[in-house]
Formats: structure tokens, sequence, C-alpha cells
């Protein structure tokens, strides 16, 4: 049943009855009925036969007006392709009839327009083509119509290695202008080392002289010179366009249609036969470009067996790479590169540069015609599609762990035209894999389109920026921090010379990051009236940023801005305060041990602005009123409203409620502590927990409750002097309060 | 004169409370149905009127009947150049105090722009000249017009001024649209 729908008409025109025969046996033997199927079909397909016939033996200069044979067999034969594609044979026969322009060219072009195969193109078939072309009796149109046609098709010529063999005649078009521009594309994808020949990179460079800098011409050259480097003096633009077209729209509909049915035709086949799961729609991949085709070697044929080289496929195990680590064959389709952990490994490893180029033009096209400009049809199938292979290729860079230059480009240009919901989960992955970008355009490309989309989104799509960004922010300094390591980049070195430019570079990039994350967190929590989950997301990312000196080496000191941290501070979650400690003990361990580096290298200073400690110095002033000195809404403690408002709100004692105890996060703790310190007293009065020993036991209490963040915080930071001090003695007297040890600007 | 009296105000009505207006103007009228819908489903707690407009100027002799509206969403499908000039001209019938933070244009079918990409650069250029958010919706899948529903209802809720220490002029402040400098263009547009 497979075999018969995936090829109706199986066997060409004329000896079709062996070939069919025996494949009918072949399937008779699986089950009557799929036999009688079988039978039903080739009794539709005895028309088509006879019209195949017609068009393999029709002579040149038949009559075309009023030949009504002629256009009820170009019917018959456009009605099967457009249905059920076309077989090999069959493809050949038609092909065959276009090129040789026994009619005329209007018959020509309208039988390619509709020259779809079922399964595979015959290359020999494709080479025949050529050899008409090479006549020059075709017009220029159908020139051109061929040329898109075999590029459209190319997935599915069944092997490519005679294609090959005539790569002369074939670049021997390419003084064509018009055709210049399909003749380079099928030449990139044919090309192979030994094909780059001086004479071939003098004709392009001197066609480039005439046509001026031609993206195909340049893709091409930029091919070449990765194959030849000391052919191609070349220097190339280091962002190159996407060089090629899309070519196939004159076929794209009836293929996918095409493809469509094949695979719910053969979903229904796996129900009748079930166990056959080991490739269920490895066959069909071939129709559509988002979808990762196999492993296939470039070299077929018997060919192959006369080069040294070995197929990716061929290898089982990680072993069989290593040895064979010299002599890989990349395989003809790049693509299928991504779904070989194998094949993985190896372009890890090898560095290839032809490889990489080769898969980031097969990427960036795959991404950018099929999936952005691709078919919007909404059905859940390609929605499913789409997701499946974006996710692949979050698992292939997850991988390689890096981010490739065409879904780089491609995450550009679709973040200008996202929803916020299409495919949330990947999108966002794959954002925050992208490299470094220069903070010249960072504003452009990604900030802006992000900001549009953050704010006009829920709080849920909110956390899930914020998450991504803080991702991308850690990927930074880690590629950071591993390349300070290989290239003996440190900020002590004395040759600044060339390294601060490029440090300098990443400093501002992961700045202007940073800045732009407080802009979103102090703004989106503003919207979101604090919202929790937001609020820990925030704080996540601040997590990296305090601790970006000490733990990736990077010099650059941010603080987090108020907006985020006064709504932590007056969260009414403890999680958020315990974060916060630990942030600003981060922030701290990270000031000190600076300020230390500064002081033993007094003539290279690591400049870090006054003004961070001082923010710095702020923010510690405030934590400690808050929580320990209950002293909240007092001077110099960040948050300062006039004594007549807060009179106004009529709660008694302002100035504690946001202590350790009667903050609203530890409300319940100190509710609980007091229980067990007082059992039998039924009145509760908290500022009983503030008095003597109780104090430090709640203090202990607390840290026992896991707040190991707070207890980073308070062991650094308050002075354990004055602090056994203050509370030696009721802490509602004001004046002894336990001061912060704040750290100072190194002048100061 | 003539054309003063047909201009829609956002001020010219007292707001009620608990309650949010949003005005949905599409040619084509096949998307605003639906996001009207999944808007006055998703909110339980204010009162959402959703009004429906294919263009603007709103016939007067209802404008005595018609509530302040919060906000004015454009909804343009860029498969049809008639919805993209349809908005440009309904645009000119809004009092500039819409302008303010009440106006935001939705895009549809920019995803399969294969033909005309100049109608999405003519959108962009009205909204960011405008200083109005650009949207986008993908308006194949239910997922998708939910989405956007969602998201237009996020933004109507700031209009109306139900969300505390935030404005619609506040919001969109951070949200209108930029018009993308020349680099994004070289960099990663596709030749054509």
């Amino acid at each position: 049943m497979t075999e018969a729908s995936i090829l109706p008409g199986l066997a060409g025109a004329a000896d079709c009855s062996n070939e069919n025969d025996s494949s009918c046996s072949d399937i008779s033997n699986k089950s009557l009925r799929i036999a009688e199927n079988a039978k039903k079909k080739r009794q539709a397909e005895a028309p088509l036969l006879l019209a195949l016939k017609y068009f393999s033996q029709v002579k040149t200069g038949t009559p075309r007006n009023g030949n009504d044979e002629l256009y009820g067999y170009l019917e018959q034969v456009e009605r099967e392709a457009l249905a059920q594609g076309l077989a090999p044979e069959a493809v050949s026969i038609m092909l065959e009839f276009a090129m040789s322009l026994r009619m005329t060219s209007a018959i020509s072009s309208r039988v390619l327009r509709f020259l779809i195969p079922a399964s595979v193109v015959p290359q020999e078939a494709v080479v025949r083509g050529f050899s008409w072309l090479c006549m020059q009796k075709l017009s220029q149109p159908t020139q051109v119509l061929f040329l898109r046609w075999v590029l459209s098709m190319f997935d599915m010529i069944d092997s490519k290695d005679n294609l090959r063999a005539i790569y002369g005649f074939i670049f021997s078009f390419v003084i064509d202008e018009t055709m210049c521009p399909f003749i380079c594309h099928l030449l990139y994808l044919l090309t192979l080392k030994e094909h780059v020949k001086p004479f071939r990179v003098r004709k392009l460079l001197d066609i480039q002289g005439r046509m001026g800098k031609q993206p195909f011409l340049m893709q091409l050259l930029a091919l070449y010179k990765v194959f030849c480097p000391e052919m191609v003096t070349l220097t190339m633009p280091s962002k190159m366009k996407a060089g090629f077209k899309n070519h196939n729209s004159t076929w794209k509909v009836a293929l996918a249609a095409l493809r469509k049915r094949n695979i719910s035709k053969e979903t229904h086949s796996m129900e009748l036969t079930l166990g056959v799961r080991q490739h269920p729609h490895r066959r069909k991949r071939k129709f559509h470009h988002l979808l990762v085709p196999a492993l296939t070697p470039m070299m077929e044929s018997s060919r192959s067996n006369s080069r040294k080289g070995v197929c990716l496929q061929q290898l089982s195990s990680f072993a069989e790479l290593l040895d064979n680590l010299n002599s890989i064959e990349l395989p003809a389709q790049m693509g299928s590169l991504l779904s070989s952990a194998l094949a993985l490994h190896y372009l890890d490893c090898v560095q290839d540069e032809s490889a990489f180029l080769r898969l980031n033009f097969w990427l960036g096209h795959a991404l950018h015609e099929e999936f952005l400009f691709g078919p919007v049809d909404g059905s859940s199938e390609s929605m499913g599609e789409a997701a499946h292979f974006l996710s692949m290729l979050v698992s292939t860079q997850h991988f390689l762990q890096e981010g490739f230059s065409s879904t780089e480009g491609f995450l550009y240009k679709f973040l200008t035209m996202w929803d916020g919901f299409l495919h949330r989960p990947q999108i966002l992955e794959l954002l925050s894999d992208i490299p470094l970008v220069p903070s010249s355009y960072i504003k452009d490309v990604l900030f802006e389109p992000l900001m549009q989309l953050y704010f006009t989104s829920s709080v849920f799509f909110k956390c899930s920026v914020i998450e991504c960004l803080t991702s991308m922010l850690r990927k930074w300094l880690t590629w950071h921090s591993v390349c300070a390591q290989e290239e003996g980049l440190d900020i002590s070195l004395n040759n600044r010379s060339t390294m601060s430019l490029s440090l300098s570079g990443f400093l501002d990039s992961v700045l202007k990051l940073v800045q732009f994350v407080g802009r979103l967190t102090s703004v989106g929590l503003q919207l979101e009236r604090g919202h929790t989950l937001l609020l820990h997301h925030a704080l996540g990312f601040y997590e990296t940023v305090s601790d970006m000196f000490l733990k990736y080496s990077l010099p650059l000191f941010v603080m987090l801005p108020p907006g985020v941290f006064f709504p932590a501070l007056l969260a009414t979650d403890p999680v958020s305060i315990d974060r916060l400690g630990y942030i600003m003990f981060r922030y701290r361990q990270n000031l000190t041990s600076a300020k230390e580096q500064q002081k033993k290298q007094r003539e290279l200073s690591l400049h870090i602005n006054r003004s961070v400690y001082k923010e710095f110095n702020t923010y510690l002033v405030a934590m400690v009123a808050h929580l320990w000195n209950s002293k909240s809404f007092s001077p110099r403690t960040g948050i300062e409203v006039s004594e007549a408002l807060l009179e106004r709100t009529k709660v008694a004692d302002y100035s504690k409620s946001f202590d350790l105890i009667h903050h609203p996060a530890f409300l319940n703790y100190a509710i609980d502590f007091h229980q067990q310190c007082w059992p039998e007293r039924t009145d509760v009065d908290l500022n009983s927990i503030k008095v003597g020993k109780y104090w430090e036991w709640y203090v202990e209490f607390l840290f026992t409750q896991g707040f190991d963040g707070l207890r980073d915080f308070i062991k650094v930071n308050i002075n354990q002097a004055s602090a056994r001090q203050s509370i030696g003695q009721p802490l509602s007297q004001p004046t002894q309060p336990s001061q912060p040890t704040a750290v100072s600007s190194p002048s100061s | 004169m003539k054309l003063r009296t047909k201009m829609l105000k956002p001020f010219r009505k007292v707001p009620v409370l608990n309650a949010a207006n949003v005005l949905l103007v599409e040619n084509e009228e096949h998307l605003h149905s639906r996001l009207a819908d999944i808007i006055v489903q998703n909110e339980k707690d204010v009162n959402i009127t959703v009004r429906l407009a294919r263009k603007l100027p709103l016939p007067v002799e209802n404008q005595d009947s018609r509530p302040r509206i919060d906000l004015v969403v454009f909804i343009v499908n860029l498969m049809s150049e008639r919805s993209v000039q349809s908005a440009e001209q309904s645009v000119r019938y809004l009092d500039s105090g819409f302008f303010l933070g009440k106006v935001c244009f939705l895009v549809t079918g920019a995803r399969c722009l294969s033909v005309s990409s100049t109608r999405l650069l003519t959108v962009r250029k009205m909204a960011s000249s405008l200083h109005c958010p650009l949207l986008f919706a993908e308006d194949q899948t239910s997922e998708g017009v939910i989405a956007a529903a969602v998201r237009l209802l996020g933004i109507l809720k700031v209009a109306a001024g139900l969300v505390p220490f935030a404005t619609g002029l506040s919001l969109n402040s951070v949200t209108h649209c930029i018009l993308p400098s020349d680099l994004e263009q070289n960099l990663d547009s596709p030749t054509c």
C-alpha cells in the first residue's frame, strides 16, 4: 500500500507491465486488500500511461493548433501531476519532451510548471535537460524556468554525481546575465573542492567587475574561498546578505499539498502495518525544507569506493568517528547534520569553515523562506513541524554551545513581527543563544522590538523575557571568562593595546544589556504592581549581575535599580527579601575584592565609578534601617515620607513596621517564634521579642528557617560588636543603632 | 467645520466606574468580532464594552449613546492594500488627544509577506509617526487570536486607567513603534 501510494504509475509508459506486475505481486503477498487497491489504481492510471506514451513518441513539428489529442493528454498528465505527483520515469519523459522543444516553448513552459515529482527526480533526466540547454534553442524565459525547476527540485534529485561531472558545462552558462543568479545558486549547491579552478575564479571576478558586487556572485566566491583560500584574494564582508532567493514559488503550493497528502496516506498505511515504526516520515522529509533531510552522502554511486572519504552515516560510534576524523565526507545536505549527534561532534571538533558556511546557508534559507515567510495555513500539523524544527535547532545550538549566525539574522527579523506567542519557548531559547551583539546596534535589533513586545504582553511573557535575557547574559559572561583564560586576556595584563579594545567593547554591550533589563524590570514591576513572579525573575538577573567580578572576572559593577530594590525589600514574601540579602552580600564581596585588587595594583586601576559605592551604601543603609534598626521612612533610608502623611495612615509604630519582626513577610515567623517562647501567653506582644536575648534568638531562629541569603547579609554587614550592644538594650532606642559597615569609596 | 463634528474625541464623555470601552476598526471585518468575543470573555472584574467599526468617522447619530472610548485599535491586514488605505484614512478622524496612549495598530499577515514588504513599511511609518504601538497577530490560529486579544485587553486596562501607577501615556512611551534604522535592514533583510 505504501509503495503503491507513494509511487503512482510506478512504471514508465512503454514497458510498464513487467515492473508493475512484480511490484503488485510483492504487495499482494502482504494483504489481499492492498492488492485490490493497487489494482484499482492501475486501472485509473491506464489513460496516464497512454498520455506518457504519446509524449515520449511525439515527433518534432507536430501541429499544435487544433491538436485535441495533444491537449487532452496534456491535461491528463497535468491533472495527475498536481493530484499525485509524477513517477520518476514520467518525470524523465515529460522533461525530455519539454526541453527538446518538440512543440512550442509555450507548451514546454506549461509542462515545466506542472512537473511535480511524486518521489524522486532521476538525475539522468536533469543531465539530459542540461544537454538540451546547451543547444541554445530554448527561449530565455524557458531556460530560466528550467533552472528554477532544477533548483526547486534539487533536494529530490536522486543523486548528484553525474551533475557534478558536468560542472564545467553548467559553469559555462554563468556568462549569461539572466541565467547567472540561478546558475550561481546551482553551482553553490554542487561545488566540491576539485571544482575550484583559477580560471573559474577569474571568470567570476570578471563577471563581478561587469555586474557589480551581486550577492549571488559573492556567495559563490565565498564558498570558493573556503575551499581554496589561496585562489580567491577577495575580502568578504563580515556580514553577508543572504545571497540566493527562493525560486520555488511556482511549485511551492503543489509540493506542499502533495507532501500533506502523502503524509496522511502514510499515517493511514501505518495503521495497517504496525511495527514499521523505524523511519516513519523519513522519505517525505525531502518535500519540505523545514524538515531535516536524512543523512545521505555526497557521493552516492560506485565512485565513492574509489575515494578514500568516509560518509558520516557509515559511522555508528564515537570511536569510529575518531578513527576517521580526517577523512570524513560531508553529506550532500548540510541540514542533515542537525539530526545526527555524531555529525555534531564532528562539526564541533573540526571547526570546518566550509561546513559551517554551508550549514548556515541551509539554515538561513530554511528559516527565512519556510518559516518566516512560509505558508501560513495555521494547521496544527505545520505548527508542530515548525516547533519540532526549532526545538531541534535549540538542542543543536546547546550542543555546540554557540548560535548560528543565520539564526541570529532570522531572529532579528522575526522579532520585529512576532506576536509574542508563536513558538515562544523555542524563540526565547534561541534568542538567549545569540552571541555578543555590538553595542552600536544592540538597541535597534534587540532592545526596541523586545521592549515593544514586553510591555504589551502578559506578566508571564515578561517573566520569560527576563529569564531569557538572564540566560543570555550568563552565556556572554561565560564566553568572556573562557576567552579570558584562553587568550590570556586579563585585566591585570600590561599589554592592553588590542585586548582592552575588545574588552571595552564587551563591557559596553554587557552594560547596555544590564541597563536595559534594569529598565524592563523597574517599569514592568510598576505596571504589574510588583508581581512576585516577575520580582523573582528580576532578582535572578541581579544575582548574576552582582557576581560579575568574582565569578566571571569582568570588571563591571552595576547596582540594581531602585525600582527593583524597594519592591523586593518591601515584598510580602520572605524569599524576595532573602534573595535581596544574598544579592547585597554578593555585591559587597565583589566590591571589596575589587577594592583590594585596586590597592594592590595602583597604576593599573580598574576603574570603578564612585557612584557605584554611593549607590551600594544607600541601599545598605536603607536595608539595615528597615530590617534591623526599625527606622523605616526616616531620612536617608531611601524612602522618605513626610511625617504628617505617615500620621494620617494611623499606623501606630510606623517606623517599626518593616523590621524583621513586623515586616509583612516575616510576621508569621515572629508569631511562630512568640508562641514557642511563651506558649502559655495568650496575648501576642511582638515587641517583647526585641528585648534582650530574645532578639538574638529570633534572628538565629530565622536563619534556621533557611534564609541563608539573609544570614550572609547580616553576618557581613552588621557590625557584630555594635549589634550585640544594641541587642543588649531595647532596640526602640533609636540613639543606639547598629551601624551598617558601609563600603567606602576608595578616595574617601 | 464638518470635519470637526465627525472627529472622535477622547474626553467628551465622563468615564464610568469599573468600565472600559474599546473600539476595533477593521475594514475586512473578519478578525474583530472574534477578538471582541475573547476580550469580553477574558475579563471578569471590569465591565468591558467592545465596539466594532469598519472605518472612521463613526456615524454622527449615535454620538450621544456612544460611551467614552478608551482605546482605538486599527486592525490592518497586510494581505490587502485596501485595509492599509482604510486605516490611513480613518486615523484622520481621531482627535489628537487619542494619540496620547489611546491608539494602537494590530497587524495581521506580516509573516507571509512574500509579495509586498512596502505595506508593512507603510504601516510602520504611520505607527511611528503617530507614536503608537504596533502589535502583530497570528490570525490563522485560534491561539494566536487569543494571544492578541489578551494583549489588547492589557493595553485597554491601562488606557482606561484601571491599572494603578500606570497611564496610557506612560505605557505608550515605552511601547510606541520606532522605525528601524537602515542598519538593521542591511543586516538581515534578504536581498530582493
